[in-house]
């Protein structure tokens, strides 16, 4: 045991570590079979969105050169019928993927990413500045969310970045508030307490201790937060408040509704972009519940 | 603790009855009692309804301040106006006045109003009125919110008598027999304190003299008409007029094809989607007529007001004519009517559609700037726009063109159309930024935008929209608003406009409108891509004629005037949509028993089964 | 974004409102009343003191958030219309534009508290009767909803956690977890195609839009609109009731590990007896708690709903007014959506005591 301490770093230590509750979390995670399911979904829909540009290739979204007639139903060549162009639907559903999972990432990276910095920093120093961000999340916590979001994407212009910033700074509070309880349970510790002895400053302490004990559950919450982010930006591109000339999921539900496809029944336009978003929403949420009760069994979610 | 908690189960089991409750409710509503509404009430108490789908909200139902189309539309059933446009050839015939004249020195027209028109109150409707109607909103600011414009060449307007109305004017005027101003009773609209802020909404049956009278109102939901059965030109046939909201033009659409509603326009139209879809259906016709609107192409031509101040950031190569003719040339327009309006569009040629017959001009084959990419490479590469070594096109500041388009978001078209523009101008080495909003009024009348979808409904007059070119309709100041559409003043237009306006020769002045056209064609500001067509549907086992405008091939929706509601002929019921419904019922109510047997057994064999399971 | 903050759900361990475990203040609630019978009513003002506060948040918010959003509002009403600059500038006058922000903002805030909301821009008319008049069509549809949703989740939560770990559980909870990622637009769409047009052999069994036909009266009109609710209420039941499952069937599973319980079959009562009386008056506390708050969500989360199915309420009018952009109206109903969920968090603050068998009295 002595022999092993002198010849491993500290570093080392922490990443062998690291490395063994990894392994541990997987093995729990593998009888969650939701879970593995989910999984399996979100790695073929990332291999899809990722090899997109090798399957149907960055054409298909062209509207001089569509291939075919306006509002074609399913086909040989067109398994999934054209959209109002003229353009490849099952095309434009595979390349749709990229965006609609791009801006869920996103929004739910940016909603985390302030989450826990609040969530961190309020737990951390505590006093008035946790007051005040406390409130501020209390308040966020209130106002009505699509309400929010909708107000925020017609105030900007219309593009991606506002949609992931619309979602991202509406969705924030509830990480906020669990990242701050699960601070103050790690920051009661005994060992933060040494580490503020041994002279640790504030950022030390937040990025080395508070930090790695919050991921797991930052890490759970963003799954979940991608899930509800995928079906916020369908919402939006819904409502017309997307980038009309950017290809998703929500917006070609969006065009199907504008071009009429609901009253003339065109079916192949309207319901494998939904199948897609909510597939996808699932996939999100039943990884997200499968991390979740590992990290806490007591919870009877996988029961 | 035990009898605390005993008293929740009381209240949870309440909480499913009532749960079960509504559910047996909602399940046993599902079945239409009330199927196909018109037909069903046309049968019961031998009232003919004709229903209407409409999306657009009123705005208000006061003559004074409604400017929205559903809300004129609905004044015109309401109020009769001093003129009608003809069905026909939309010239001018009688309305409330049988006749009119004009002094020689053009100045004074002298109305004589008919003395048949009775108000639904019972009085007459006499030159009082109207005399009062508009010298309300020349002397009141709140009365001149809607139509302001058509009194402010006036000078005086008395009436001589109850018969004879006479007008004075400031300057003369060509369109005195186009005044689209609802005349309201004196006696009813003299009480209102302030216009500005009275809505013509409190007190119904609204008292009119058009051909309904407006009985209920209850906002985005429904407007109920009447008929008028003592209508001077006669009773509509139809019992009651109902306009129905729904906000989604499909729900529309899905509504006249099961027969909840007679008649859908579609905000503009129905799209070629749902035209396709209706084409084939028995019982329903699809009207596809030419449209009274252009749509259009309009560039920023440097923003400026009438104190020759610049403002706005329109892109200075814009400037250049032959750029904007190169653009146009750039822009295939028979792929436009093809493949966005799938044919139910006209390829657009002169500012006023072809529909306006006397006005229509369109320019010669020498003239026309048709779809020629090549030349329109030339033309710019001429103009001293070149391309650098990506094959972007650089402006005079060495920077690469990117345009932005403002297109509105609720327009299908504009995004559709804005993505071919983006491709065939991408080959010319120019961007296109795709700038959608929902309201563009704001980078619009601020002059932040380089090109801009643009588009009007003209009315047989065409003096409107004529006159939104001139520079008189320039904002006084950056800071005011102008009746100017996209900024353009050119002075040989705006001598023509003046000309066309005191002309009151119909030939001649048909000649100069054309002229101005052309001008206006030349310039290159407003390029008319297309005129859409009014696409809308309407059931014929419900309605069995219905007056188009222009009698050949026409719209039904929005019409200057009230031919199509009030010519409307109820057709004999006992189609079709009864039988269907009727099975309906029996299918409702069959599928609701089964649902409700299926959960009961399935509720009792889970009892059971828990039963069973215990140790 | 229909269903709002995800993350809430499931039994997440959380102190945020809407989570199983007990809202915030409920520990200070019962550790007040432990000490004297006067804890409650002080509990009670300061948690309606917290609410006014945040209501006065929102209405400070409201006023400036949608100040940013481009467009003046003037021009719109005039745009496209010739009109006189004196015209411009007595609009302005009319709806006070003309004067500083902070005295906009004052002007806002002393009428608000008479009620008056301000005119509508676009309706001539004023925002408080534009609300009202969509207010109850909006409660007469999340209403119906919400008692379904609630019954339907309550009920199928108590079953699933009762036998978990079945095919019927599984079933159960797969399904809503599905349901609950649907967007709710869409399965509303579809509903339209199905139930409405009628596909295939199935007709068109129920109105595809608005909320009633116009000129029914008495018991017509009620089967009218009943019949016109169907769909939207199916909707949103669907999109809805997981959420109430889930969170019924975890909190049922953690009271189920209880002596207790335990204790009460030893004693032999049946199975459902022991579910009735025991386990499930204590877990559905939490459910409570997310009840008055899903509520209080559903009145803003409703929006789409409205939108598709051209129900004449709050949703529909916001949009709208959103477009124009109609400042009084759009600050009006953000008010209405933020006061509906702050009043329903305020309110199972303060119910969650009473019923908390556990803080005895």
């Amino acid at each position: 045991m002595t022999t092993e301490t002198t010849t491993t770093s500290p570093r080392a230590l922490a990443r062998r570590r690291r490395r063994a509750s990894a392994a541990r979390f997987w093995r729990q995670y593998r009888t969650h079979r939701a879970g593995l399911f989910g999984l399996a979904a979100l790695v073929l829909f990332a291999l899809l969105a990722l090899a997109a540009p090798l399957l149907v290739g960055s054409g298909v979204s062209n509207v001089t050169d569509a291939p075919g007639r306006p509002l074609q139903g399913p086909s040989a060549a067109f398994p999934l019928g054209t959209d109002q162009f003229g353009r490849d639907l099952l095309g434009l559903l595979v390349w749709g993927a990229r965006v609609s999972l791009l801006v869920g990432l996103l929004a739910a990276v940016l909603s985390v990413a302030i989450g826990t910095l609040i969530g961190v920093t309020a737990g951390h120093f505590g006093g008035w500045y946790a007051t005040v961000m406390m409130r501020i999340t209390d308040w966020f916590l209130v106002m009505p969310t699509l309400v929010l979001a909708i107000a925020l994407a017609t105030v900007m212009s219309r593009s991606l970045t506002t949609i992931v910033v619309a979602i991202g700074v509406t969705t924030w509070p509830t990480t906020a508030r669990l990242v701050r309880a699960q601070t103050l349970a790690v920051e009661t510790r005994p060992y933060i307490e040494r580490a503020r002895a041994l002279g640790g400053g504030h950022r030390h302490i937040m990025t080395r201790h508070v930090l790695p004990n919050v991921m797991p559950l930052v890490l759970a919450q963003t799954t979940l937060i991608i899930s509800s982010a995928i079906l916020a930006e369908a919402t939006l591109a819904f409502l017309g408040l997307g980038d009309p000339t950017v290809v998703s999921w929500g917006g070609l539900l969006q065009d199907a509704r504008e071009a009429g496809a609901v009253s003339a029944g065109h079916w192949w336009y309207l319901v494998p972009p939904g199948i897609a978003i909510a597939v996808v929403a699932l996939a999100f949420t039943l990884c997200g519940r499968a991390v979740e009760s590992v990290l806490n069994p007591r919870l009877g979610v996988g029961r | 603790m035990d009898t605390r908690t005993g008293s929740l189960p009381g209240r949870v089991r309440l909480l499913a009855g009532a749960g079960a409750a509504a559910l047996t409710l909602t399940a046993s509503l599902a079945t239409p009692l009330n199927p196909s509404p018109a037909q069903a009430r046309a049968a019961g108490d031998g009232e003919k309804v004709l229903t209407v789908a409409v999306a657009q909200s009123v705005d208000s139902l006061s003559p004074f301040l409604a400017v929205r189309l559903v809300s004129t539309s609905i004044q015109r059933l309401m109020y009769e106006f001093l003129t009608n446009y003809d069905p026909e050839d939309a010239r001018a015939v009688p309305g409330l006045a049988t006749r009119w004249e004009s002094s020689p020195d053009k100045l004074t027209w002298t109305y004589t109003i008919r003395s048949d028109s009775r108000w639904s109150d019972g009085k007459r409707a006499t030159a009082e009125d109207a005399a009062w109607t508009f010298n309300k909103m020349m002397t009141d600011q709140g009365a001149a919110t809607a139509n302001g414009s058509f009194v402010g060449n006036f000078r005086k307007v008395t009436a001589a008598s109850p018969t004879k109305l006479v007008i004075e004017l400031k300057k003369p005027q060509a369109t005195m027999t186009a005044l689209d101003v609802p005349i309201v009773p004196k006696h009813v609209w003299e009480k209102v304190g302030d216009f500005s802020k009275f809505n013509n909404d409190t007190r119904f049956p609204v008292v009119g003299n058009g051909p309904f009278v407006l009985t209920d109102y209850k906002a985005d939901s429904y407007v109920r008409l009447k008929a008028n059965k003592t209508f001077w030109r006669g009773a509509p046939k139809f019992d009651e007029l109902v306009f129905r909201y729904y906000k989604d033009q499909d729900a529309a659409v899905s509504a006249l094809r099961k027969g909840e509603v007679s008649f859908v326009a579609g905000s503009p139209s129905l799209t070629p989607a749902q035209a396709a879809s209706l084409e084939g259906e028995p019982d329903i016709r699809v009207n596809d007529a030419p449209g009274r609107r252009f749509y259009a192409l309009a560039t920023n031509p440097g923003a400026r007001a009438k104190n020759g101040q610049k403002f706005g950031d329109g892109h200075p190569s814009l400037l250049d004519q032959r750029v904007r003719h190169a653009l146009f040339m750039a822009v295939d327009r028979e792929a436009i009517i093809d493949k966005v309006f799938r044919g139910h569009a006209v390829e657009g040629e002169g500012y006023i559609p072809p529909r306006f017959s006397q006005y229509f001009w369109k320019p010669s084959p020498a003239r026309k700037l048709a779809y020629d990419p090549a030349k329109a490479a030339r033309l710019l590469d001429r103009a001293g726009y070149r391309r650098d070594g990506d094959g972007r096109r650089l402006g005079k500041d060495g920077e690469p063109i990117t345009y932005r388009v403002l297109c509105h978001a609720t327009d299908p078209n504009d995004k559709a159309i804005g993505k071919y523009l983006q491709e065939w101008w991408g080959e010319l080495g120019i961007g296109v930024r795709l700038d959608c909003l929902d309201n563009v009024t704001d980078p619009w009348l601020a002059g932040k935008y380089d090109l801009a979808f643009d588009g009007w409904s003209v009315n047989p007059d065409p003096d409107f929209v004529l006159s939104i070119h001139t520079c008189a309709a320039l904002p006084a100041t950056p800071k005011d608003t102008g009746a100017t559409d996209n900024f353009i003043c050119d002075e040989r237009y705006d001598e023509l406009y003046a000309r066309q306006l005191a002309e009151y020769d119909p030939a001649e002045r048909a000649d100069l409108v054309k002229q101005m056209q052309a001008r206006l064609y030349d310039l290159g500001y407003m390029n008319v891509m297309a005129y859409p067509n009014a696409v809308e549907a309407y059931r014929t086992d419900q309605i069995e004629s219905i007056t188009t405008m222009p009698a050949q091939a026409g719209n039904i929706y929005g019409q200057d005037g009230y031919w199509s509601w009030w010519s409307a002929v109820p057709a004999e019921s006992g189609g079709s949509s009864g039988g269907s419904s009727s099975t309906g019922v029996v299918l409702g109510v069959v599928g609701g028993v089964v649902v409700l047997a299926a959960l009961g057994g399935f509720a009792a064999l889970r009892r059971r089964a828990t039963a069973e399971d215990r140790e | 974004m229909d269903r709002d903050d995800r993350g809430e759900r499931v039994g997440v361990p959380t102190d945020a409102p809407g989570a199983p475990p007990p809202p915030a203040g409920t520990a200070e609630a019962a550790a007040g009343r432990g000490r004297g019978g006067t804890a409650y009513p002080r509990y009670v003002a300061g948690k309606v003191a917290g609410a006014a506060v945040s209501l006065l948040a929102v209405l400070v918010t409201s006023f400036f958030l949608f100040r940013l959003i481009p467009g003046d509002p003037v021009k719109y009403m005039t745009g496209g219309r010739p009109v006189s600059a004196g015209q411009l500038a007595a609009y302005r006058e009319q709806f006070g534009l003309d004067l500083p922000l902070w005295q906009q903002f004052a002007d806002y805030c002393g009428k608000a508290l008479t009620g008056d909301l301000g005119t509508s821009y676009q309706f001539n008319a004023p925002v408080l009767d534009k609300i009202t008049e969509a207010l109850p069509n909006t409660l007469l549809l999340t209403g119906t909803a919400f008692v379904l949703y609630t019954a339907l989740g309550v009920f199928l939560g108590t079953r699933s956690a009762w036998r978990h770990g079945r095919l019927g559980d599984r079933l159960h909870t797969g399904l809503a977890l599905t349901l609950y990622s649907i967007p709710s637009f869409w399965l509303g769409l579809l509903l339209i195609i199905v139930l409405s047009v009628g596909a295939g052999p199935l007709p068109g069994l129920f109105p595809t839009g608005g909320m009633e036909s116009g000129g029914e009266e008495g018991f017509a009109y009620v089967v009218d609109v009943a019949h016109h609710l169907v769909l939207p209420v199916m909707t949103l039941v669907a999109v809805e009731y997981g959420q109430t499952l889930l969170v019924t069937r975890s909190a049922l599973l953690d009271e189920m590990g209880s002596d207790y319980l335990t204790t009460a079959r030893a004693k032999g009562l049946r199975d459902d007896l022991v579910r009735r009386r025991h386990a499930v008056p204590n877990a559905l506390l939490p459910t409570v708690t997310l009840v008055f708050i899903n509520l209080g969500r559903t009145v803003a989360g409703v929006i789409l709903v409205e939108t598709v199915f051209s129900w004449p309420g709050l949703g529909g009018l916001f949009y709208q007014a959103l477009s124009v952009p109609d400042l009084p109206l759009v600050q009006g109903l953000f008010f209405v959506f933020a006061a509906a969920v702050i009043l329903m968090n305020t309110l199972a603050d303060l119910i969650y005591p009473l019923l908390d068998p556990r803080v005895g009295r």
